[in-house]
């Protein structure tokens, strides 16, 4: 199954792991991300669309575009490039005057978007073209014992008219992944809520404060780590941990992994080749509940 | 003077105009639909750290309070999670109004309440335009108050964090100028010219 | 013909005519019209002085035709057709013109207006120079009536009828009748016992000599004509005998079989064989047929073994039955919204999910609510009396599409909740989230005062979501008076879902061949003046099934409901329109065409030459076209009459493109009315003549029309129409093939079904052809008189 792969800033920065652990598992599960040649910024949810709306939909236009080429869907990692290409695409279909301006704008360097590339989020694909099934064919490892928190976050359920894969108020894809896996989905109340990832550079208290609900509530449920879909939302809840425990005087210490990196560790890949050393909450202690230190004789976690 | 104790909005207060200018952004044409009914803000995981609930932003929309509104944090509070907007009785997309609020409110040069923020979103596009994908040291710098001595340790702070696992991308990507990048980003800027 | 005396009056209507419609110019410009002796405008046309007026001049000028020039005929036909008769008029020598909802209120220019008005009135002024005098017929009427739906409002409209001396069939889906009211605790304002109120009627109607209760049934077709209905219902069995089934539940204690209660609303079980509650009537048990071992795999029958008065009747087989009736109530109730209707109504968005319904056993429905009431209220989770209950209003309605109407009983109801929460447990603490406090009713203010004074906490902000959280629920809301975000932990939540109409509405209706509204529940007549009245006659509606309502308001619709069948039925006949089809035998030539093409097989071929049954014929007059020898011709819509109508209409001063649209008389036309209620302008170029039906309309009608000056022609039909899409396409299409002979564009012509509600496509219709029209411009005086010799000529039909 191959896919034109869309990475998005994040996954070419801060969240390499999160792409580094999709490609192994992927190897694994028969999928291939192509990924598109060239790709610009996704359009951003509203950094650049709150200014120039036009250079926004035209930035996720052009990638769409790229795709087009590959006659492919267009599958993210990240839940905001998802939203943003999707917007992009509902756009030009509903606003005649945003689709000329827009095509005016490619057409003159010499790129056309018919219109035909659907978009969809790496999550979409595990659940549906997947399968639960073959994820759970694949486990070496299962992940007994181990309690996950699956954060879905934002705008890899919502709003209800961009995407359809799973339930906007209660989505279960990640929680039957984790399953699959062998693990324990455990049950919280903030496997939705917002952790503020467009305000991190702006309004950083807003967003500790935003961030640190689904962390809490995580840590009272006895979860082992938390899982994610989303390079926004895995940076506030892992880059930002600390920063949240001195700032609100609270003991979190919870891993934080892509749900990719989570697979990985069932299908007894390396804690290496998942990235693994690049979470900055050690996954120490999920290493050890796993005896993934000992299948591996690998000692790669760094501390904290 | 006599103490009015009865607050008055006054023509001054108002811009017969604005509702017609808030029809024309995406989403704005179903202002007049809302029933403030309030589940946007209480949906709002943002609420907490706004002046005006997102209900309270739509009503004073309603009396043509353009100023009010385009002053307001909650504008730019908005963290386009979409909760409100799935939960609507009426459809309205929020966040898409706020996103174009915002914009009025850059293109009218109102003084924004967390001054910040303006500063954020031109930096963003700029590097954006410039090189095709985000640099965040580089926007960091440009948005950092380097007079603020707290600031730059806490930026440095968290570049150390992120450079020790090899999560820091010191230098931008650079888009393939054959893919006319930039020419794209001419065009657009053209058409909006073209206003 | 002798030349007839003609009357027009010219309505103000109080300024919504004459606001607009320069009413003097319009009298100066009729006067002046061949054969009209008198024109006369006034106030309030339909006021006593304004038909004593009509009177007065009929006497007076021996006025042998009349033309009311105000609202539309839907509205008012038959008030001055009263008004006509009283001075010896034939009701068929009357006629209106509608230059209200078809012209003030939908232009308002008033130049434009005036003109239209004018033509229109002429329009009206040549046809009834054409009228003929008719006589009604009568027909016997079956005095017997059937009842679908047997909740109070069937209940109530039964008894009603079965005192007056009517005989009454109440049919019921479930095994026993009560509907709703059965499951309520206590109703408000009052807090009465509902099963108090509900079960004496429900003995009465059972004990009753003139009523006939059939449950387990359900109509699946209904032929005939008012007056004269043939229902017929399938009745699915019971496997119980009524006769004999003496309630002891001996067979419910040994059946291995359980089930969730529907009367419980799910919350507890019940037996596969099972009573469907103690008060039930018919009071006997009844056996889950989908659920029984012995159906599903040929075992068991337990309960037939232990049962001692020999009522299971496993051998029992469906029947159906034909009721003859002379007029039918629907009054079926309505059905909660629920988490899959929500996903097929609100494109896939459940409503319920962010209250965590189906999560957590604490989050309830108000119907659940009820149920809890009666059995002892309490918390279905652990059993435990609740502390902290939330009633969360307005789940899935007033919505902006979908479900846009109020459900009207949620506020009260949560109330009552609340106020009987308190009386049980008085430390508990009920606290209501709304919307708008909707406290309308008689008595319903003071209750909600009362609610207020005994500390009932009402925050006013729609609740954003409810979360479980252990053994409790978090509420989340934004009191909206107070500006802030509020967060509460409760042990119970009560949802109130939205109402909609009762499973299986649409269905009847198409049956009934009645109309549903734009919110899906049985459209009335009038909304003001006939609120019982479906739009045929012999079918009347009631209760919920209009509408979501109260106890209160439901009896008293009912009581109208019934007063209208009463005095339908009451004289022992119905007078029949005598605008039927006839045949005009020195023409006919028996070659049978009318009979392939009529709708409801009303003509036939005998010994004596081809005929029309005058009571099966609906008059639609779609095989008036069809004849090739002129030899069928329909009453009060003759040939004559259309084609002086369409000249009078046409004719105007003025070079701007003239559009003649014609539209069935009943949905069509009411979809155009209901245009005017609304106020939506449209182009003043279309001008509205009202037919039977759209086939009724040939090529010959089509060919004047072109030849006397009209550029475009509209044809709408209903969609309940016999007529409807494709037979008003091929009979279009046929017309626009013989046109293009005469150089007529095909586009000059366009045709439409719509039903009654969507008179947004009417007038969007209206509008598009306009501009196609004046974009293609007039048709060249040479082609008009090409089509005028070849009329002459006698060449097209």
């Amino acid at each position: 199954m191959k896919y034109a792969y869309f990475p998005g800033c994040s996954i070419d920065a801060s969240a390499k792991e999160y792409a580094m652990a999709a490609n192994a598992i992927n190897k694994l599960l028969d999928v291939e991300l192509i990924e598109i040649p060239d790709w610009n910024c996704c359009g951003s949810i509203d950094a650049v669309h709150a200014y120039n709306p036009l250079l926004s939909v035209t930035l996720s236009t052009r990638n769409l575009a790229l795709a087009e080429n590959m006659k492919m869907d267009v599958v993210t990692l990240c839940s905001a490039c998802f939203f943003t290409l999707s917007r992009a695409s509902n756009m030009l279909r509903e606003n005649a005057d945003i689709k000329s301006k827009v095509e005016r704008a490619i057409n003159d360097a010499g790129l056309k978007y018919a219109g035909e590339v659907k978009v969809r989020h790496y999550m979409d694909v595990l659940a549906n073209d997947v399968g639960y099934e073959k994820i759970r064919q694949k486990v070496t490892v299962p992940l007994k014992g181990l309690k996950v928190a699956p954060y879905y976050g934002c705008l890899i359920v919502r709003p209800p008219g961009i995407q359809k894969f799973d339930d906007p108020e209660h989505p279960t894809s990640m929680d039957k992944v984790i399953q699959a896996l062998g693990a324990e989905a455990v049950l919280y109340p903030d496997k939705t809520s917002c952790c503020g990832a467009s305000l991190v550079i702006t309004d950083e208290e807003v967003m500790m404060e935003m961030t640190k609900h689904p962390l809490l509530s995580a840590k009272n449920a006895k979860a082992d780590c938390i899982v994610t879909p989303c390079p926004m939302c895995h940076f506030n809840l892992d880059a930002k941990q600390k920063d949240i425990e001195d700032r609100f005087d609270v003991e979190i210490g919870i891993s934080v992994l892509y749900i990719t990196q989570l697979i990985g560790l069932a299908f007894g890949l390396s804690p290496k080749e998942l990235g693994l050393h690049r979470n900055i909450v050690s996954p120490d202690k999920i290493l050890e509940k796993l005896q993934v230190e000992s299948k591996h004789g690998q000692n790669v976690v760094g501390k904290h | 003077m006599k103490h009015n104790s009865f607050r008055q909005i006054t023509p001054e207060m108002t811009d017969p105009s604005f509702i017609e200018e808030i029809k024309k952004m995406p989403g704005g044409d179903k202002i007049l639909d809302c029933i403030q009914c309030g589940v946007c803000a209480g949906s709002c995981h943002a609420r907490f750290a706004m002046d005006y609930s997102p209900m309270q932003v739509l009503k004073m929309a309603h009396l043509g309070l353009k100023d009010k509104v385009l002053s307001s944090s909650t504008i730019w509070i908005c963290a386009s999670c979409y909760t409100c907007a799935s939960r609507c009785p009426r459809g309205l997309n929020i966040p898409a109004i706020m996103s174009g609020f915002k914009n009025m409110a850059m293109k009218n040069n109102v003084r924004a309440p967390i001054e910040l923020k303006p500063k954020f979103h031109k930096a963003f596009t700029e590097i954006v335009s410039k090189y095709g994908r985000m640099h965040e040291p580089e926007l960091k710098m440009k948005i950092t108050n380097k007079a603020n001595f707290n600031e730059l340790k806490d930026n440095v702070t968290l570049a150390m964090r992120m450079f020790r696992k090899g999560k820091l991308k010191l230098q931008p990507s650079k888009l393939n100028s054959s893919t006319h990048f930039s020419d794209i980003v001419k065009n657009v800027l053209k058409e909006e010219a073209k206003k | 013909m002798k030349e007839p005396k003609i009357g027009v009056y010219i309505c103000h209507c109080g300024g919504n005519i004459s606001d607009t419609v320069e009413v003097a110019k319009v009298k100066e410009a009729i006067a002046k019209c061949k054969g009209v002796k008198v024109c006369e405008t006034y106030e309030y046309m339909c006021s006593k002085p304004g038909q004593d007026m009509i009177e007065r001049d009929i006497k007076e000028h021996k006025l042998d035709r009349v033309v009311v020039a105000s609202c539309s005929p839907r509205m008012h036909l038959d008030t001055f057709r009263g008004a006509g008769k009283r001075a010896g008029l034939n009701p068929y020598l009357l006629e209106m013109a509608n230059i209200r909802e078809q012209c003030s209120w939908v232009h308002d220019n008033k130049e434009v207006a005036t003109n239209k008005a004018t033509a229109l009135i002429r329009g009206l002024a040549e046809r009834v120079k054409h009228l003929e005098p008719l006589e009604a017929q009568s027909t016997p009427v079956n005095r017997d009536v059937a009842v679908i739906g047997g909740g109070i409002a069937g209940i109530l409209a039964s008894i009603e009828l079965a005192d007056k001396g009517y005989k009454v069939y109440l049919i019921e889906r479930n095994p026993s009748i009560g509907g709703r009211m059965a499951q309520l605790s206590k109703t408000f304002p009052t807090l009465d016992c509902s099963a108090c109120i509900l079960t004496p009627k429900m003995v009465y109607v059972s004990q009753h000599p003139n009523i006939e209760i059939i449950t387990m049934a359900e109509p699946i077709a209904v032929n005939g004509s008012p007056g004269n209905y043939e229902l017929t219902v399938r009745i699915r069995p019971r496997y119980v005998d009524t006769a004999n089934c003496k309630s002891c539940d001996k067979c419910a204690k040994v059946c291995p079989v359980k089930k969730f209660s529907r009367h419980e609303e799910g919350l507890t079980q019940e037996k596969c064989i099972y009573l469907p509650f103690k008060q039930a009537v018919p009071n006997a048990y009844v056996i889950d047929r989908d659920l029984c071992l012995w159906f599903n795999k040929g075992v068991c029958r337990v309960c037939e073994k232990f049962c001692p008065s020999k009522a299971i009747a496993f051998d029992q087989k469906e029947e159906t039955r034909q009721l003859n009736v002379g007029a039918v109530i629907a009054c079926t109730g309505y059905q909660q919204l629920t988490p899959e209707l929500s996903k097929e109504i609100f494109d896939g968005w459940d409503v319920f999910s962010q209250y965590s319904w189906g999560l957590h056993p604490d989050v309830v429905t108000n119907l659940q609510f009820e149920r809890l009431m009666l059995q002892g209220m309490h918390r279905p989770s652990n059993g435990k009396p609740p502390k902290k209950v939330a009633f969360v209003l307005c789940v899935g309605s007033r919505m902006d599409k979908g479900i846009q109407y109020c459900c009207k009983i949620g506020c009260m109801n949560s109330i009552k909740h609340a106020l009987l929460l308190l009386k049980a447990f008085p430390e508990a603490e009920p606290w209501i989230f709304y919307t708008d406090i909707r406290a309308h009713g008689k008595g319903y203010e003071e209750f909600y005062s009362n609610a207020r004074d005994h500390n009932v906490k009402f925050i006013r902000g729609r609740v954003a979501e409810v979360v479980p959280n252990g053994d409790n629920l978090i509420v989340r809301a934004e009191d909206t008076v107070l500006g802030s975000q509020i967060e509460e932990t409760f042990d119970m939540v009560v949802l109130s879902p939205a109402l909609l109409p009762n499973f299986g509405t649409g269905q009847l209706s198409k049956m009934l061949g009645v109309d549903l509204g734009p919110d899906n529940f049985f459209l009335e007549r009038h909304h003001k003046l006939r609120p019982v009245d479906s739009k045929v006659e012999g079918i009347y509606l009631a209760g919920c099934a209009l509408g979501p309502k109260d106890i209160r308001e439901t009896t008293v619709e009912t009581m109208a409901t019934a007063s209208k069948v009463a005095t339908f039925l009451g004289r022992g006949e119905v007078k029949l329109s005598p605008e039927k089809a006839y045949i005009i035998p020195e023409n006919c030539n028996n070659c049978g065409e009318c009979i392939k093409y009529c709708p409801m097989k009303a003509i036939e071929s005998t010994a004596e030459g081809v005929k029309v049954n005058s009571i099966s014929c609906t008059g639609c007059g779609i095989c008036v076209p069809k004849c090739p020898v002129e030899a069928i011709d329909l009453k009060h819509s003759t040939d004559a009459q259309l084609m002086a109508q369409i000249q009078g209409t046409i004719e105007e001063d003025g070079d701007r493109p003239r559009i003649l649209a014609f539209l069935e008389k009943t949905t069509a036309y009411g979809s155009a009315d209901l245009a005017g209620q609304t106020r939506v302008q449209y182009t003043p170029k279309v001008k509205i003549i009202a037919v039977p039906s759209t086939g009724r309309v040939g090529l010959k009608h089509v060919l004047y029309a072109f030849a006397n000056g009209a550029d475009g022609i509209i044809f709408i039909e209903g969609d309940d129409s016999p007529f409807r899409e494709e037979g008003i396409r091929e009979h279009v299409n046929s017309m626009k093939k013989e046109l293009s002979k005469f150089g007529v564009e095909s586009l000059r012509v366009v045709s439409m079904t719509t039903t009654l509600p969507q008179y947004d496509k009417v007038v969007n219709l209206f509008q598009t052809f306009d501009e196609r029209v004046s974009k293609m411009g007039r048709i060249a005086p040479e082609k008009r008189q090409k089509i005028t010799e070849a009329l002459a000529g006698g060449k097209q039909k």
